[in-house]
């Protein structure tokens, strides 16, 4: 056995921690849980989005060259954590992945700029072909890139289609590549397009679980308050272990979580082709987590969590209602396989 | 975040190939065999061969008995005795003892016992729990009374574990029994020749012992730390052994979860090595969506027990080791009851080993449930989760 000897560091340089208590801020003063609230059913906020462009929240992600401050995976995930843990209603995620990917092809550059300027919100269109798909943040896109055959191409529209109403309210619609209300234009095609499309899928879905280990701290808050305050049988409900395990498992899944983001986030900036497996891992554990999070405080907050006016609910819907667009979550256990244990092999065939 | 490889220079390549030759001389089949079969947790000749060369605490100086090492050398060793299983429970436990002896020991204590633990042949156990106290440990009831200049010991301990390959017990007593719970303990570095030691059998193979002192006279120099204040002392080596559970060592290096997590990465490597190789049908299991899923749901589970740290880490990574040692041996199948040395037993046993071994890790060390109540309390700031202060009417 090899043991091959690395670095385990998972803090965070001075830098980073301004930038994260820089987004902490922006979140808390500008998207309390009733701007949530009125954001639905469309879960969008134009204003909120316009404020988060002044954060240059989707430009930092651009590297230089394109017009943008070239930050990293390492700075977008502590952004996409603060988003998380206020469930804000903009598609922040899906557009920078998309404006990132937009830099990475010269053929990209126009529609880069007009996203610069603010005149578009692109997107990513998760799954590879052509046909009809929901698109994440595609209520509000005029851009989406997708994988269509071998070629990565650029889908545009004069305006985005209709939401599509679910249990998350996202913004998300039925987009028709082929269809004739868009024009299309191919941005790479072959091994390149694939290669491409496929790291935007592994960055999106690694900002995606930076958020969702931010929904999942943001309940466990809830929860957590609600222990200390609520008395039942003459004492805090805190008090009894069925409500204080559930909660301390509820923060170990955050903590672990978030160290095995930044780890798989770590190796997807600095070194893309090792411990590929970490990034569906990653995903993986962070919505399992976002599930049982929000599932706990639901439960510890009692018959009010059940209730349209808690909180937990807001987070309850957008624990599924963020990721189940990328398709059902077990699936990513395919993708770790295949990457832990090289490609099945089918006998006989 | 830095997650990149540590380049070695050539002297610590050198010391790694060192410590690689020094683990395959021995740490033989024999000392492996000898360690499944009795579990002591202990090789007296791999121990001294440790001392010889200062790695039994190896980051001291050379002149105080140790090797002088820099964190990463230390940490290289560390994990090639772990990746070698070298038997190492009772170095553990008096290396964690140790402080407590240089807090609170006098000078002629220290004289006599920490030349001795540098060379190998004096050795520590831990003697908290008692046949009615465990996880409250500071319920201990065995009595040390003082006589003169001597002190008399009375009681039991259960599980003090390596107590056979060891002169002294860490122990705690209780001198004033009229004090609150916390205020009437002592605690002793109590050799261990007049104790009576009678073996326990688990079911993860591991030995320990229950410890009988009977009027057990020793010297008031074997006394740790101000009388009736033994809590304190002994929240040093207490604190640092719930720390033994974090899995991020000194040197940051990610290692699984120390003592906890190892047996879920051993088992799931061998089921791993089990999976690929082609069955009688010439398939290979890894290729059945059954085998496959399951294996990288737990190859998703022992990487988190890695990485978690601090009471989380001593939590997951038992769990861990639980939940997939009692689901690889189901995936191998029958042949996954067969021991080691059986034959038909699958990579060497590993599998049918670590679904026993790992139940004890949720208990030895403070319990899963006691940790869940430390972070409940800690680190989520809840109430106290309160017992009954008066018995049920
Ligand atoms: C293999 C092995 C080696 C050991 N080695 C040593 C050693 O070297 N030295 C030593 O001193 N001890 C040793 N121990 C003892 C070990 O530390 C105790 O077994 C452990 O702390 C639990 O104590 P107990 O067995 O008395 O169980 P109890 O404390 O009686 O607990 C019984 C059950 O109740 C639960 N429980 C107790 N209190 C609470 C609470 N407040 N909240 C929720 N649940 C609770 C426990 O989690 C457990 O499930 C060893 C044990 C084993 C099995």
């Amino acid at each position: 056995m090899d043991l091959d000897l690395r670095r385990a560091d998972y803090s965070l340089s001075d830098d980073q921690e301004a930038l994260q208590a820089a987004f902490e801020t922006f979140f808390e003063r500008e998207c309390p849980a009733t701007r949530v609230r009125s954001a639905e059913p469309f879960g969008f906020d134009e204003e909120l989005w316009q404020r988060l462009a002044g954060m240059r929240a989707v430009a930092m992600g651009v590297p230089e060259s394109g017009g943008g401050d070239g930050a990293g995976l390492e700075e977008l995930i502590l952004v996409a954590e603060e988003v998380g843990r206020r469930v804000a209603p903009v598609p922040v995620i899906e557009a920078v992945v998309a404006a990132r990917l937009l830099a990475a092809v010269p053929a990209g550059a126009d529609t880069l700029d007009a996203v610069l300027r603010g005149s578009v919100i692109p997107t990513i269109a998760l799954h590879a072909g052509g046909g009809d798909q929901l698109v994440p943040g595609g209520s509000v896109a005029r851009a989406a890139i997708a994988l269509v055959g071998d070629d990565l191409v650029l889908a545009e529209r004069d305006r985005p289609p209709e939401q599509v109403a679910n249990q998350g309210h996202a913004p998300i619609a039925w987009w028709d590549l082929g269809g004739s209300d868009v024009e299309r234009r191919t941005l790479a095609t072959g091994r390149e397009g694939r290669d491409l499309f496929e790291q935007a899928g592994r960055e999106w879905r690694i900002l995606t679980s930076a958020a969702l280990i931010g929904m999942s701290r943001a309940v466990l808050d809830l929860g957590v308050q609600h222990a200390r305050d609520r008395v039942a049988f003459g004492a805090p409900i805190g008090t009894f272990q069925a409500v204080s395990h559930s909660l301390v498992d509820v923060a170990m899944s955050v903590d672990t979580g978030r160290r095995l983001v930044r780890k798989a986030t770590w190796y997807q900036q600095h070194e893309p082709g090792v411990h590929r497996h970490l990034v569906p891992m990653a995903y993986f554990y962070a919505q399992e987590a976002a599930v049982e999070a929000t599932t706990v405080a639901v439960h510890v907050l009692g018959g009010v969590g059940f209730t349209v006016e808690s909180d937990a609910q807001l987070y309850f819907r957008r624990a599924k209602g963020w990721t189940l667009v990328a398709g059902d979550p077990q699936r990513e256990l395919g993708a770790l396989a295949d990457q832990l244990f090289g490609p099945a092999q089918v006998v006989g065939a | 975040m830095d997650f990149s490889i540590i380049e070695l220079d050539d002297e610590t390549a050198r010391f790694r190939d060192e410590v690689r030759e020094f683990c395959k001389r021995y740490i033989t089949a024999e000392v492996l065999d000898a360690e499944y079969r009795d579990g002591n947790g202990f090789d007296l000749e791999l121990h001294m061969a440790l001392g010889e060369r200062g790695w039994i605490l190896p980051t001291w100086a050379k002149e105080d008995g140790g090797a002088g090492l820099t964190g990463l050398k230390a940490s290289i060793l560390a994990l090639e005795l772990e990746a070698h299983h070298a038997p190492s429970i009772t170095k553990g436990t008096t290396t964690l003892v140790l402080p407590a002896v240089m807090r609170w020991g006098t000078d002629e204590l220290k004289a006599e016992v920490v030349p001795g633990v540098a060379r190998g042949d004096i050795r520590f156990c831990l003697g908290y729990t008692e046949p009615d106290s465990g996880s409250d440990v500071a319920a201990a009831r065995t009595r040390a009374f003082r006589d003169g200049d001597e002190w008399v010991i009375d009681g039991q301990k259960m599980f003090t574990t390596g107590a056979q390959n060891c002169q002294y017990s860490f122990l705690l007593t209780r001198t004033n029994p009229d004090a609150a719970k916390h205020k009437g303990l002592t605690m002793f570095l109590c050799p261990l020749d007049h104790a009576e030691i009678q073996a326990i059998r688990t079911l993860g193979g591991e030995r320990t012992n229950m410890v009988f002192y009977d009027g057990v006279r020793i010297p008031d120099r074997y006394r740790l730390g101000p009388v009736d204040q033994g809590w304190m002392v002994l929240l040093g080596p207490l604190n640092a052994e719930h720390a033994m559970a974090d899995s991020a060592p000194p040197v940051t290096l990610d290692s699984p979860g120390g003592m906890y997590g190892i047996s879920a990465v051993f088992a799931l490597e061998a089921a791993v090595a089990w999976a690929a190789t082609p069955g009688p049908d010439g398939r290979r299991p890894i290729d059945d969506p059954l085998v496959r899923h399951r294996l990288a749901r737990h190859a998703l589970d022992v990487e988190m027990a890695t990485i978690a740290t601090g009471p989380a880490g001593r939590i997951i990574s038992s769990e861990v080791a639980i939940r997939v040692g009692a689901d690889l041996i189901d995936m191998v199948g029958p042949r996954g009851l067969l021991p080691r040395g059986e034959k038909g037993t699958v990579e060497d046993g590993w599998i049918e080993h670590s679904h026993r071994f790992a139940q004890g890790t949720a208990t030895y060390g403070g319990t899963t449930d006691v940790f869940r109540n430390i972070i409940a309390e800690r680190v989520l700031g809840l109430p106290r989760s309160a017992p009954p202060t008066k018995s049920p009417s």
